[in-house]
């Protein structure tokens, strides 16, 4: 079993992950961190099975969990604000996306939202960026432009602007406003960060506005978005498949069974170990104070948690 | 504590003090030698020792009572003191725990510092590799002065072509003009061949 794609509820007390059965499990974080926590609080409260495929991609709004499967975006009702204990979710909207052929429907690997006009944007294998107005239920626009599938979508929040990383090796910027794409950036093509052994796709894209990162088959890199040129680049070894900013540090996941600490300035701070044998998915719980954990997730049964960034704390199973 | 029973408080007191091996006994025993005493028909002397003894019970009794009034005095400072330190040590501790506090705001702005300094260190990478500025100023103010040079020069001689082409010019039409001149004046000079030779033929 593979974990793909974890979010953390709005109140910041429960985790719902995703798997490659297409089941979705919430996890109660609040159980689990108590100090009388038993060996039952790191089982989930809830499973189901959302879709057929895996469920690549999970995403918190105020009032649904929505979760992407093979061609389909579903909202569950989020019931857990409402009695504090998730006895049942339902569908409240299913969005199948319509695809031009429709012999083989292409999955979907990344969502992300846009706060300021309230709507969502979906990448997948069909090469091509989706926005979803949320309050409707209808699609917007189309923003086309990668010639191979999108891995990763992200927002950059202070200029409006949603960034895209796909198999093809480029970094395409795109405004909301007018759908067109404002810059692209072929990653493989310099030399500092390029690694032709490992291929020219582009799985991990993460942005605080002013900086990025990406990686994937070219090394992890950080490059600032202004002047678009690579700043520093991160000797880890393996494929990176998410990467988050943490106060002054990035962390990052990918291939081997650690959780990389590194500085902005290319150095690798430390290495945690970790039970998965590669890991898919990082989420910072943001939301809560009292339960700022940090949880990772990859190749197992297994969502290992952090209480403090320099240890593994305990480990929830599917 | 509040569940001590009763039971529990006799208990502990008959076991202090249950055979009356103690203080208690030694007023019983005190009020009974004195009860006897004063009733006794004894002689003056056995009264007197008697009486000797009991003043000697009722000084140990006082100096036992003595002691306990000392040791309760003792217990009640001692409490002042442990109130006094243990107050202390509350305020100790929540000043730890404001300093705490700060020291951890502390720690958020120098790790917003740190990185700062580290995405301006990132950025002054990059503008390094980048020439610098007075220099490429300098290419540039000597690639203008070569350029106007050049462009001088170009006008000079731009205006000589011009020169020599309007002198050929003239050169040109001036010939062209003394040969339709001179085409000219021959011309009328064969005229007037022509014109005098049929004069003499018709003559």
């Amino acid at each position: 079993m593979s974990v793909f794609s974890q979010s953390f509820s709005p109140c910041g007390r429960f985790l719902a992950a995703g798997n490659n059965y297409g089941e979705i499990a919430l996890f109660s974080l609040s159980a689990a961190l108590s100090p009388d926590a038993t060996g039952l609080s790191q089982k989930p409260v809830l499973t189901f099975t959302a879709h057929e495929g895996p469920v690549f991609s999970l995403l918190s709004t105020d009032c649904h969990l929505l979760s992407a499967g093979n061609g389909e975006v579903s909202a569950w009702n989020d019931t857990t604000t409402r009695f504090h204990r998730p006895s049942r979710v339902d569908t409240s909207l299913t969005v199948c996306l319509c695809f031009r052929s429709s012999l083989e429907i292409p999955e979907i690997n990344s969502m992300t939202i846009n706060s300021r006009d309230n709507s969502l944007i979906v990448g997948g294998g069909d090469n091509n960026l989706h926005v979803l107005d949320l309050e409707h239920g209808v699609f917007k626009a189309v923003l086309q432009g990668h010639s191979d599938y999108v891995h990763c979508v992200t927002m950059r929040e202070r200029e409006a602007e949603i960034l895209s990383g796909g198999e093809d090796g480029a970094v395409r910027m795109w405004d909301s406003r007018t759908a067109q794409s404002v810059h692209c950036i072929d990653v493989y093509k310099y030399e500092s960060c390029a690694r032709p052994q490992f291929g020219k796709w582009i799985s991990c894209l993460t942005t605080d506005s002013d900086w990025m990162l990406c990686g994937g088959g070219p090394s992890l890199s950080l490059w600032h978005l202004r002047s678009l040129s690579p700043t520093s680049t991160f000797p880890l070894s393996g494929c990176q498949r998410q990467a988050a900013f943490y106060q002054d540090m990035i962390l990052a996941v990918g291939e081997g069974p650690f959780v990389s600490h590194c500085l902005l300035g290319g150095d690798v701070k430390a290495q945690i170990p970790c039970s998965p044998q590669s890991l898919n998915t990082l989420q910072l719980n943001t939301n809560s104070t009292e339960h700022r954990v940090l949880t990772v997730g990859g190749s197992s049964a297994h969502i290992d948690v952090f209480t403090n960034l320099s240890y593994r704390a305990f480990s929830l199973s599917f | 504590m509040g569940a001590v029973t009763d039971d529990e408080v006799i208990r502990k007191r008959l076991l202090i003090d249950g055979d009356g091996a103690g203080d208690d006994r030694r007023i019983n025993v005190l009020l009974k030698s004195f009860t006897k005493w004063c009733n006794s028909p004894a002689t003056p002397e056995e009264g007197f020792t008697q009486y000797q003894r009991m003043l000697g019970t009722l000084a140990q009794c006082e100096f036992s009572m003595g002691k306990t009034l000392m040791v309760y005095d003792m217990n009640l400072r001692e409490m002042e003191n442990y109130e006094k330190i243990y107050t202390n040590i509350e305020q100790n501790i929540t000043s730890a725990h404001e300093k705490i506090a700060e020291c951890k705001k502390e720690i958020q702005r120098a790790k917003r510092i740190r990185k700062n300094r580290q995405e301006y260190d990132a950025l002054a990478k990059v503008i390094q590799q980048h020439p610098d500025r007075h220099e490429t100023l300098k290419q540039l103010e000597a690639l203008d002065k070569e350029l106007q040079q050049l462009s001088h020069i170009k006008e000079n001689v731009d205006a000589k072509l011009e020169l020599r082409k309007k002198q050929f010019h003239v050169l040109l039409s001036t010939i062209q003009e003394l040969q339709q001149t001179l085409e000219n004046d021959e011309k009328s000079d064969n005229d007037d061949n022509n014109q005098e030779s049929p004069a003499e033929n018709g003559e």
